[in-house]
């Protein structure tokens, strides 16, 4: 008798632990793993710096990351397919200072074509597109792995910063490229707005778009998906152009935040990106991520700078906690995803 | 006291009350398995009974979570922990899922990690290691380069190396899991000739299959497994028939059913094939076609271009030369099973229903290209339990099902866009006996409705239970064709090239 209600008891503990397992996987698996830790953060951010939760330092933040979080979103694309993109940090400094350049008198540093005001956000993001287009073609029709050929484009789109602008930042280089950088809508940056807009629909993009199952099931097995039929080629290409894309009007966020393009813009940011997309559970193996994990990682970065400065930190030191923050966030989110999962993740 | 003894001197695998669970999947409920010293151990069950979970547990791959493991002289009381270190020297696996290195060549992958090749300092002679692989190919009689890359080898051929690897270690228990599901006849026979000369040396096997007339011909016993249980254990194969076997796997008489004629010469041809040439060293024009209503089988040996041509028509490989058109005003939508489930069949990191989904993305999204979620959960539904994938849920991993399984869900993916013609390359490679009559008639059940089928295979049974016409290609080139009414003997004699 006791030994049947034991193993009656057993059993439904075994029926309890197996949906507390699969409740975890889904938590792990859709992306939710740092939010707790974003929420702890925040608690010991509003007693220790008593300025950390407002209003206003939560826009701030919000603001600050839209940059990161741009090209975070961006680089998840690349990343899905098992591919990467070093050149988007790049186009986050070449693109705003090519239209920066094609704007502004030559007097003011430009180069002299003094293109109408309202083209430069076009030339902005006609330019990062075509980069992106450029990734694409080298990656898919040349065959040639992306690290080297992403690296190669990087170093040159940062020397041809310094060749279009003579070594020099470009200040004020007109609304159509600092407005939406700079404005605000409803009390709030258009630069967060753009971000939150972008990252639901990318998110619904990932989730429930057939582009979206498309990137999943080839950065899994991109031969699965050629003979399911799904056009791979199309598909890769694609993604390095929405990346640059994404990264191109992160550098216009940058460039209106700054109302102007400066030379040295974006540097940086791809290691910033790279670990955003860690953090938030994106493999660097491909097919494993989700936009509402990147979005936490962008978050967590953007947090511990804001804490970080406003418990006034030296500055030499604010990077480099930055940098163990990166290293223990990453850690957490590996062995999350592989307790959950069972599977090594390849990240 | 006196058999006890005779017992123990005899076996050299015992298993007791082994058990291994999966989340909420019990693979193996309490499972006792015994293997004689040199004999030839069938292994036979339904896909998912638990076969692979079983040998895994056995030769340390999974822990078993509980239970008693002896192997020669070592004896291991699990407890879900790793314990395959110990048993190293005594056992060897070759698994369903391939394990080769493809960016290494024939000698690296079969001789790495061997000692026998090494020098001082643990560096490896390469001289030595060519020389000992050209051995080792000539006692196969296998006619492949020692330094050709894996990933180049024909799936038969990986196989082979896969299984000449863990055989040269010189281990008394061999574990061998559906070996024969990616090998051609011929490549079979190699395997078994040194399964028996090993066995004549005291080796003993474990050997799971799905092809149940091979166990008349290597094994010894038989043990059936069903839902992680053992429902036979240990029979001698004499005692036992095939169809026995299977209806004692499947738990349910299982009937070998007949081929069904729907072909109409009239029917519209779906697709053409014109001048194709496979590769710039064919020298002969292939013209072919396929008809709404029919079945038509590619057979012919291993590199005689069958299957280059099923990738042509499917338009995943592009001939040397000549055109694949559709008469039809639009081409049709074509569905593909390709050969090789491992390497471009499955997502592995996928859910089931994600892997189906993706070969019809186009018709389960709608105008805007966004999934139709509900109509996407019950098509998928609907055609896994068509192909019969036995998984927790629709959400598990294809990585974890059993192969079986896997391919059913490959199976199930190629059919998910509707097709008009199927292109099916061994389409039920590692599937069980029951499930392969399923979607056997699963396929005449579509042709009936207008599906146009090319069955590219290697195994008669098949072929001759499916197809109204077959097509023998060899050399790159239409060699014969069988059309209506044809015997099992016309049949082997062409797949073989006697005629
Ligand atoms: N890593 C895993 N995670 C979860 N479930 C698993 C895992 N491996 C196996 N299973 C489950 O265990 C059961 C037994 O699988 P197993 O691979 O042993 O079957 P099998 O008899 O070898 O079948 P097949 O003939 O198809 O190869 C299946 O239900 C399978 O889904
Ligand atoms: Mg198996």
């Amino acid at each position: 008798m006791s030994n049947l209600s034991n193993s009656l008891k057993a059993s439904k503990r075994s029926i309890e632990q197996s949906r507390l397992s699969t409740l975890g996987r889904a938590f792990v698996a859709g992306g939710y793993t740092m939010y707790p830790v974003l929420l702890i953060l925040g608690i010991i951010g509003a007693i220790v710096a008593p300025r950390f939760a407002t209003t206003v330092n939560f826009i701030n933040i919000l603001e600050q990351v839209s940059v990161l979080g741009l090209t975070t979103i961006g680089l998840t694309f690349v990343v899905l397919i098992g591919r990467l993109d070093l050149s988007l940090e790049g186009i986050v400094g070449f693109a705003p200072m090519l239209a920066a350049v094609t704007l502004v008198p030559a007097a003011a540093g430009g180069i002299g074509i003094e293109l109408p005001a309202w083209t430069g956000l076009f030339v902005a993001l006609g330019t990062a597109g075509l980069i992106g287009f450029f990734n694409g073609f080298m990656v898919v029709r040349v065959g040639l792995n992306p690290f080297i050929s992403t690296l190669g484009l990087l170093v040159l789109l940062r020397g041809g910063v310094l060749i279009i602008s003579n070594g020099r930042s470009i200040y004020s280089p007109g609304k159509a490229l600092t407005y939406l950088g700079s404005e605000k809508l409803l009390g709030l940056p258009v630069s967060v707005l753009l971000f939150v807009l972008i990252a639901v629909v990318v998110g619904l993009l990932f989730k429930h778009h057939r582009y979206g199952r498309a990137l999943y099931a080839i950065g899994g097995n991109e031969e699965a998906a050629r003979a399911a039929g799904i056009n791979v080629d199309r598909a890769i290409w694609s993604a390095f152009v929405i990346a640059a894309l994404l990264a191109g009007l992160a550098g216009v966020f940058l460039t209106g935040r700054l109302d102007s393009a400066v030379t040295t813009q974006g540097q940086g940011i791809i290691f910033s990106a790279f670990a955003a997309a860690v953090i938030g559970g994106v493999s660097l193996g491909g097919g494993r991520g989700t936009i509402v994990g990147v979005v936490s990682g962008v978050l967590l970065i953007g947090i511990i700078n804001n804490l970080l400065t406003l418990a006034q930190v030296p500055s030499f030191y604010v990077q480099a906690s930055t940098g163990a923050v990166i290293v223990i966030a990453a850690v957490l989110t590996t062995l999350a995803s592989n307790r959950s999962s069972g599977v090594r993740t390849r990240t | 006291m006196g058999p006890k003894i005779m017992d123990s001197t005899q076996s050299i695998v015992e298993m007791r009350s082994v058990r291994k669970t999966f989340g909420s999947t019990r693979a193996l409920q309490g499972v006792d398995f015994t293997v004689k010293r040199g004999e030839v151990h069938a292994l036979v069950g339904r896909n998912g009974a638990g076969k692979s979970t079983l040998v895994s547990t056995l030769s340390g791959l999974t822990p078993a979570d509980a239970g008693t493991i002896t192997i020669a002289d070592t004896t291991i009381e699990a407890n879900g922990k790793n314990y395959a270190a110990s048993i190293r020297d005594v056992i060897a696996h070759v698994q369903q899922t391939p394990q080769l290195f493809n960016l290494l060549t024939v000698a690296e992958n079969l001789f790495l990690e061997s000692p026998s090749v090494r020098g001082r300092f643990g560096v490896v002679s390469s001289r030595a290691m060519l020389q000992r692989t050209n051995e080792l190919l000539g006692k196969w009689n296998m006619e492949i380069r020692p330094n050709s890359l894996a990933g180049e080898l024909g799936a038969g051929a990986r196989q082979l190396l896969e299984i000449m690897k863990a055989l040269k270690r010189g281990v008394p228990v061999m574990i061998l899991d559906e070996p024969t599901a990616a090998l051609s006849n011929a490549e079979r026979r190699l395997l078994f000739e040194q399964v028996k000369t090993l066995k004549a040396a005291g080796v003993s096997f474990v050997y799971i299959s799905h092809h149940l007339d091979e166990i008349f011909e290597v094994a010894d016993t038989v043990t059936i497994m069903r839902d992680g249980r053992v429902v036979k254990t240990h029979e001698p194969v004499d005692a036992l028939d095939v169809e026995t076997i299977a209806d004692l796997m499947m738990g349910e008489k299982t009937v070998r059913s007949v081929r069904v004629d729907y072909m109409d010469n009239a029917a519209s041809v779906l697709l053409e094939a014109k001048g194709i040439r496979i590769d710039q060293f064919s020298d002969e024009d292939i013209d072919f076609h396929v008809r709404a209503g029919e079945i038509v089988a590619l057979a012919g040996p291993v590199g005689g271009g069958k299957e280059a041509l099923a990738m042509i028509l499917a338009g995943q490989q592009k001939p040397a030369r000549g055109t694949i058109s559709s008469p039809g005003s639009s081409s049709p939508r074509i569905g593909l099973v390709p050969t090789d489930r491992h390497a471009s069949g499955y997502v592995g990191i996928l859910g089931v229903r994600e892997n189906v989904a993706i070969g019809g993305l186009d018709i389960l999204s709608g105008p805007l290209g966004l999934i139709k979620t509900a109509k996407e959960q019950v098509h998928v539904g609907g055609l896994t339990r068509q192909t019969n994938v036995i998984a927790s849920s629709l959400e598990q991993a294809v990585s974890q099902l059993s192969g079986g399984n896997q391919q059913k869900v490959v199976f199930a993916r190629a059919l998910c866009r509707d097709p008009q013609v199927l292109v099916a390359l061994s389409p039920t490679r590692g599937v069980d006996v029951g499930a392969k009559e399923q979607l056997y008639a699963l396929l005449r059940d579509l042709a009936s409705k207008g599906l146009g089928v090319v069955v590219v295979s290697d195994e008669e049974d098949e072929i001759e239970q499916l197809a109204n016409r077959v097509v023998i290609v060899l050399g790159g080139q239409i060699r014969d064709e069988l059309v209506g009414k044809y015997t099992m003997n016309d049949l082997v004699l062409r797949m073989e090239g006697v005629i």
